[in-house]
């Protein structure tokens, strides 16, 4: 990983990559394994960014595996979190915290 | 590398050799009350000397439970532990006298106090310490004997995990849990309802087709039971520091499990028969009862623990500062931000393979220094803070099957 490095792509064929640090509105995420694109919006640490577009009713796939459903058209570049993604198990996003 | 220790320096790994033939990194004294009736002043009579090996257990119940029966046996019964005081209110339903001769034919010093028939608080009180400072005094005296990885069980647990975890500190675990594994060690892992999304992975590990068959099983039965329950494993801490659903968290999880075959599913109280990997079934048989099968991370552990843990290894991505009250823990964190903040607190920061200047089979060196350092009575974090956290509440199992720990 290099310096400029901020986000993961854990699997080639993934539609997501994982912020490794924040990444702020229009700065380019850039993944060690090559391909790169603008963050739309904030990606905080940790969170996910679409590498293309993801239709409602697509999988979110990282590591290769499927870890969601996409409940709403999510552009690439966009964050992938609990407002677009629900789960294919239990969904526990009405929790409530702090 | 953190106390200067690696796996290959073992030469001060030594122990105490228990009359069952294990052996346990610490010489504890528990201090063990059998219902909250008798919890303040078994507190007070461990609390002067807490940082001289008395460690205070307990079970709040006082309606009878084999389950919590088995994970105090288990306790008072652990390689940890050399000797024990057993504090009684005296109408609980807790069988006492049973645990105390458990206790009694496992070799260990032992003494029941009971409350109401002792004179009340103060007598109970003076009593008890009396006893303890004498224990401690022989405790501390005991002879050491060599231990190697062989002799250990180490359990895995992560808790407050966050979008790193399953890329940083958990994989740092898993490489660590392969070597610890190659070198003959006892390991496990466990919470299947984390597991919800990797059944069929975890499946195919499994040493024999039948034993895949029950892994699976055991984690269907956590879906339907926390659907029944209607709250999974899943909840506002996870979803503040990116991940979005259960069966993410569980690809995060699942990492801590190393890629070795798995040996077997264990219940909590049940230990492994051989070395190997195991997995254990942190869910209730039967219907929904008692609630929540996991009220918090000290719960899962304690369970653990009860399975013979002579150590955890305890990741997280929001930070925690626990121990626990038999076993050392080793905490782990995913990410550096939260490290900076707790470094008092946690022993080993994933967050460098985040940040790039480590890979995870560096930070699993790290670990495995951390475990040799542990087995060498060297105290971890939590440990020299003076954590003892435990945790016990009611849960019903049923007797295993037998393809669940093939010969």
């Amino acid at each position: 990983m290099t310096g400029l490095t901020n986000m993961i792509i854990l699997d080639e064929g993934d539609n997501v990559a994982v912020a490794l640090r924040d990444i702020a509105a229009n700065e380019q995420a850039r993944s060690a394994s090559g391909p790169q694109l603008p963050a739309v919006e904030r990606i905080t640490q940790g969170h996910k960014i679409a590498l293309r577009h993801i239709a409602e009713g697509e999988a979110i796939i990282r590591l290769g595996v499927p870890v969601g459903i996409a409940t709403a058209p999510i552009e690439r570049g966009h964050l992938v979190h609990v407002h677009n993604v629900r789960s294919q198990y239990l969904n526990n996003d009405e929790d409530h915290y702090e | 590398m953190n106390r200067g220790s690696s796996p290959k320096n073992t030469a001060n790994m030594r122990g105490y050799l228990r009359a069952d033939g294990r052996k346990g990194i610490r010489n504890f004294v528990v201090v063990a009350y059998l219902v909250e009736c008798a919890h303040h002043v078994a507190r007070q009579i461990a609390q002067p000397y807490q940082t001289a090996g008395a460690q205070l257990i307990g079970f709040p119940g006082c309606y009878p439970s084999d389950y919590a029966h088995r994970v105090m046996e288990a306790m008072c019964t652990h390689p940890n532990v050399g000797a024990v005081l057993l504090v009684s209110l005296g109408c609980e339903e807790f069988r006492r006298s049973a645990l105390l001769e458990a206790v009694e034919a496992s070799g260990r010093d032992a003494k029941l106090l009971v409350i109401q028939e002792c004179g009340g608080t103060r007598t109970a009180i003076d009593e008890g310490r009396r006893w303890l400072e004498q224990t401690l005094a022989a405790a501390h005296a005991a002879p050491t004997v060599p231990i190697s990885f062989g002799d250990l069980v180490i359990g895995t647990k992560c808790g407050g995990s966050d979008g790193l975890s399953g890329i940083t500190i958990n994989p740092a675990v898993g490489r660590a849990f392969d070597r610890l594994g190659d070198l003959g060690a006892t390991l496990m892992f466990e919470e299947t309802c984390e597991l919800i999304g990797c059944e069929d992975h975890l499946a195919k590990r499994a040493v024999t087709p039948e034993l895949g068959r029950e892994l699976k099983e055991a984690v269907a039965k956590a879906d339907r039971y926390y659907r029944d329950l209607g709250h999974g494993s899943f909840g506002g801490g996870n979803i503040k520091h990116g991940l979005s659903t259960l069966e993410e968290k569980s690809l995060g999880a699942y990492a801590k499990s190393g890629t070795r075959p798995l040996a077997g599913l264990i219940k909590p109280g049940t230990r492994p028969p051989h070395a190997g990997l195991y997995l254990m079934d942190t869910v209730n048989d039967g219907p929904v009862r008692y609630g929540i099968p996991n009220i918090n991370d000290t719960q899962t552990i304690t369970e653990m623990v009860a399975s013979g843990c002579h150590m955890i290894i305890f990741t997280t991505g929001a930070g925690s500062v626990v121990g626990q009250a038999v076993a050392p823990v080793i905490k782990g964190v995913s990410n550096s931000r939260v490290y900076q903040r707790l470094a008092d607190d946690i022993d080993v920061n994933g967050g460098t393979i985040a940040d790039g200047v480590e890979t995870v089979d560096d930070v699993a060196e790290r670990i495995l220094a951390e475990v040799v350092s542990l087995a060498s009575r060297i105290p971890s974090k939590s440990e020299s803070l003076g954590h003892q956290e435990f945790a016990l509440n009611y849960k019903t199992y049923e007797p295993a099957g037998p393809a669940c720990l093939p010969v």
